[in-house]
């Protein structure tokens, strides 16, 4: 095959060498017997050279070649319809492509490390964390060729004090062997190693971000949590944590707390399987059942629930429990799957059309005897061409719309930083992408193209029947695909405005958040930290502007705490399985954030300082556990995983959202507030009709109760950004692609349309000039362009219907999937798109001079 | 094959290829002799034999074909199986 290859390159001097043989070959035979009785036995010569050549030639190759410099001219002949076709293309493999490097980036990256298929993540008796002291167990027990653990959770934030201000940032707290086990490449310095101490790696942001990529950065000190920590390595620009999903930590620090917990991650030794491992593993987790008894109950043990999951696929996913997520990236996979379609559909009529312009050519052509296979292959050269250009622009489109996600922050808890690169799995993506939107696009008028009656295409006749219903039926797909499109883009949008003006059962517009983040070392009784949270709430109380002020444990849409259990109420024996939101509150909780206290009371600084018995319910719980009875005054306890202490329902709350604004009747508990020895973050809140001016003095003042604390003040509304972000995010790629695909769909209506009508125009002039009414030769057309415009609209609202019911999941409960304002409006932005597309070309052929229509040709 | 067999005992060039074969054939076996080159350069595709220019004996520039290793192989191959199929003629002529 090589050698045929070889041939490509050399063609010229191979034919050159050929006669040069040939020359040789008749003059000797010349020289022996004549000329004439040489050629007569060498036979004809020109035959003699094209079989040699082609002895040579890989058939379809050459012919490809040369199709497509065929289709390429004739490309440049019609530059406007290959811009069309080009543009409908390159939107279309953009959207896709673009879509699909997300959807690979997010679920199915890889994690900067060494050979990530043998690196396994585990649970260990169904917790994801365990603390310091059983993971030395585990990792002396050696089942693995090397175990470590990080954590990344909330507790792994850190104060970087830095000049005289204090930052929280997002560090990821990992086992001194981590960098060893997991294999982190570095870009400059080394990685963490046994022994250390103090030691810390800086993150590519962080390094750039904030110390302005200082070039002698090794061996400087940073002051982390009050504690010097030398610098010994800088991460690569292109790092990914093995977490994932775009998680980016500011720093690496040593987990060398002894209350530091972390999720373990391991190197499966060289040809162990994952099964083999986790027997091991399992067996280990006996032992350690042995040193650490498990303490949820009496056959409990840490074998129980134990996994071994690997690092990266499908499988992680779903160990993860992310699957509904997965499930909104194959949603928007579908989605542009059908805006392609759309484009695909639009090419697909513009060929069509150029089709039958082309009819003599082709009639001329299979008439001298060109086989149909021939030309239906000269033809999808044609689309192949025009789906390679479209998918190289398409490209570039995907490379600047990945670096604007690149650089987009979403407001998130955690620093996320997306990586999106083209790679191989792109570009192989993109080669099947144009390969199978030219069969799409360019199969069907091919293979009609080349069906005509060539005795009927040669006499120029204009056939009015079989080439409609073909076009047609594209016109109708592609309005009912963009009426799906749309129909989806429009809920979103909807959905986005109705969260955005939801009440969220809290007064956002009055109120004000202060996360205060103390360095866990400073604090070593609980007492300093009830005294502190004592002068901080009297300080902020006492500023001016602010109605009132309280702290809390959870900050509503913006963290959660789910509890499951049983508990037992003292109006029924029958114990009750509940699911809830818990919060602890302190005095002036729900004064501060604006939520009505329905039944009872508000806590009271006295609450805090007893047992901590006390405590508020919403109406759902109050339902849920009392019934119909006003539950002030009653008790229930736990009694699950043991018999709890009786808690008094002092107060009822209105019902409010507490993590999604999309969940529904959810339970809630309020405790009151009580700093345990582990709390670091402190939630302090503050009431004030203008919420944005307090910011400043509410910082200065926690400032400098402690000046190793961090300090982070926002107005609540700003604080809601995480909350609105499903919806945000779901509205903007959603809404834009609906709008593409309206975008797509009516470049091709109004191109099939004023292409009809163009062609019509010899038999609108003729109309004209026998005396037909303008107004009845417009109406004509204009109920061709409407039937069309019927069909697809009722086939496309048909598919919605049902194609949105499964999106009820993301939209906020008020927001029904078939809600008619959403089908009302994409009844409306359709329709006028056909009436422009309609009446542009139907006005043409109206001042069209009947002479020249009848000369027509 | 009788390109092959030909080509066995050295490098020859297209001409002399042709002419050989004509006079060992005694002139029985009437090819084309522009037939000779399509069939030369199957070969060449199917590596069983390479080209080269040199000089013929009259001091001209010719191309000659000599047989590659798998060229050798191929021969064998045909002629035993040619053989073969000459003896079963053989056989049945004779039992016929």
């Amino acid at each position: 095959m090589w050698r045929k290859f070889s041939y490509l390159f050399r063609r010229k001097r191979f034919n050159s060498d050929l006669d040069d043989e040939i020359r040789f070959h008749l003059e000797m035979a010349a020289q022996e017997r004549g000329e004439a009785a040489a050629r007569r036995e060498f036979g004809p010569v020109v035959r003699m050279r094209e079989d040699t050549r082609s002895a040579w030639q890989v058939r379809w190759l050459v012919d490809l070649g040369s199709d497509l410099r065929y289709a390429l001219r004739a490309l440049r002949r019609n530059p406007g319809f290959g811009a069309v076709a080009i543009l409908s293309l390159a939107l279309g493999i953009g959207a896709n492509t673009t879509i699909f490097s997300l959807t690979m980036e997010f679920l199915f990256s890889q994690p900067s490390c060494r050979n990530p298929e043998t690196l396994v993540e585990m649970q260990i008796g169904g917790n994801s964390d365990i603390d310091m002291a059983k993971y030395r167990f585990l990792r002396d027990a050696h089942v693995f060729n090397g175990l470590a653990g990080s954590n990344e959770e909330h507790k792994a934030e850190a104060n970087w004090r830095f000049g005289n201000d204090t930052y929280r940032l997002q560090t990821m707290r990992v086992t001194e062997n981590f960098f060893q086990v997991v294999g982190v490449p570095m870009a400059m310095g080394r990685a963490m190693e046994p022994r250390d101490g103090d030691v810390v790696v800086l993150s590519d942001r962080f390094w750039k971000a904030r110390l302005a990529a200082d070039p002698r950065v090794l061996g400087k000190t940073l002051i982390i949590d009050g504690r010097p920590f030398t610098v010994v390595g800088v991460l690569p620009h292109n790092h990914r944590t093995v977490l994932g999903f775009g998680f980016s930590p500011d720093l690496y620090i040593p987990a060398s707390r002894e209350s530091d917990i972390v999720a373990l991650i391991a190197r499966l030794p060289e040809g162990m399987s994952r099964q083999a491992a986790y027997a091991r593993l399992v067996a280990a987790c006996r032992q350690l059942d042995k040193v650490y008894p498990p303490d949820w109950g009496p056959n409990a043990s840490w074998a129980n629930g134990t996994e071994v999951v690997p690092v990266v696929g499908m499988e992680r996913l779903r160990s993860l429990n992310i699957l509904p997520f997965a499930a909104f990236f194959g949603m928007l996979m579908v989605v542009v799957g059908l805006i392609l379609l759309i484009a695909c559909a639009n090419v697909s009529s513009l060929l069509l059309a150029r089709a039958s312009s082309r009819r003599q050519e082709l009639a001329i052509r299979l008439a001298i005897g060109a086989g149909r296979g021939r030309i239906v292959r000269q033809l999808l050269a044609e689309s192949l061409l025009l789906a390679l250009v479209g998918t190289g622009a398409g490209l570039l489109l995907n490379v600047w719309l990945s670096g604007v996600m690149n650089r987009v922050q979403l407001p998130l808890p955690l620093p996320m930083q997306l990586l999106i690169q083209p790679d191989w799995r792109l570009l192989l993506y993109s080669m099947a992408v144009a390969v199978g939107s030219a069969l799409v696009a360019g199969l069907m008028p091919a293979l009609k193209a080349t069906r005509e009656d060539v005795s009927a295409a040669l006499k120029l006749t204009e056939r009015q029947v079989g080439q409609w219903t073909l076009r047609n039926s594209l016109v109708v797909g592609q309005l009912a695909v963009s009426v799906v499109l749309l129909t989806t883009g429009f809920l979103f949008v909807r959905n986005m405005t109705k969260s955005m003006n939801m009440n969220p059962g809290f007064d956002a517009e009055h109120a004000a958040w202060a996360y205060m983040r103390l360095v866990p070392e400073k604090y070593t009784t609980v007492e300093q930290k009830q005294s502190l949270v004592r002068n901080a709430l009297g300080e902020l109380g006492a500023l001016p502007g602010v109605e009132s002020a309280s702290i809390a444990c959870i900050v509503p849409l913006n963290d959660n705490w789910v509890t499951m259990t049983d508990v037992r109420t003292d109006v029924s024996e029958q114990p009750v399985r509940v699911r809830f939101h818990g919060n602890c509150a302190g005095p002036d909780y729900f004064r501060t954030m604006g939520i009505p206290i329905l039944q009872g009371r508000e806590f009271l600084p006295s609450d805090g300082k007893g047992g901590g018995d006390a405590v508020i319910i919403n109406e759902n719980m109050a339902r849920e556990l009392f019934g119909a009875k006003n539950p002030v005054g009653h008790t229930f306890r736990y009694t699950r995983p043991t018999l709890g202490a009786p808690l008094t329902v002092v107060g009822v709350a209105k019902n409010s959202k507490y993590f999604t604004l999309g969940e529904e009747n959810p339970l809630a508990l309020y405790n009151s507030f009580n700093p345990d020895p582990w709390m670091t973050n402190l939630h302090f809140l503050v009431r004030a009709s203008r919420p944005r001016d307090v910011v400043k003095e509410t910082a200065q003042t926690l400032g400098r109760l402690d000046t190793s604390a961090s300090i982070e003040v926002k107005p609540m509304r700003d604080a809601m950004g995480f909350a609105f972000l499903p919806s945000r995010v779901g509205a903007a790629l959603l809404g834009s692609m609906g709008m593409l695909g309206l975008a797509l769909a009516s470049i091709g209506l109004y191109g099939v349309l004023a292409y009809s009508v163009a062609r019509r125009t010899r038999e609108i002039g003729l109309r004209v000039a026998l005396g037909a009414d303008r107004a009845a030769v417009l109406r004509m057309v204009a109920r061709e362009s409407f039937g069309l415009l019927g069909t697809g609209l009722a086939i496309g609202l048909g598919i919605s219907v049902f194609a949105t019911k499964p999106l009820a999941m993301f939209l906020v409960p008020e927001l029904s999937p078939s809600d008619p304002a959403t089908f009302l409006t994409v009844v409306a932005v359709l329709g006028a798109v056909a009436f422009a597309a309609t009446l542009g070309p139907a006005l043409r052929a109206l001042r069209v001079d009947p002479m020249t229509a009848l000369r027509y040709e | 094959m009788l390109i092959l067999r030909t080509l066995a005992r050295g490098p020859l060039h297209g001409y002399a290829i042709a002419k050989r074969i004509k006079e060992s054939s005694e002139a029985a076996l009437e090819i084309e002799e522009g037939s000779l080159y399509p069939a030369l350069n199957r070969m060449l595709v199917k590596g069983w034999l390479t080209a080269e220019w040199g000089v013929s004996d009259n001091n001209r520039k010719a191309r000659f074909y000599s047989l590659t290793p798998a060229g050798k192989k191929q021969l064998e191959q045909e002629t035993k199986d040619f053989d073969r199929l000459i003896e079963a003629i053989q056989l049945v002529m004779r039992t016929a």
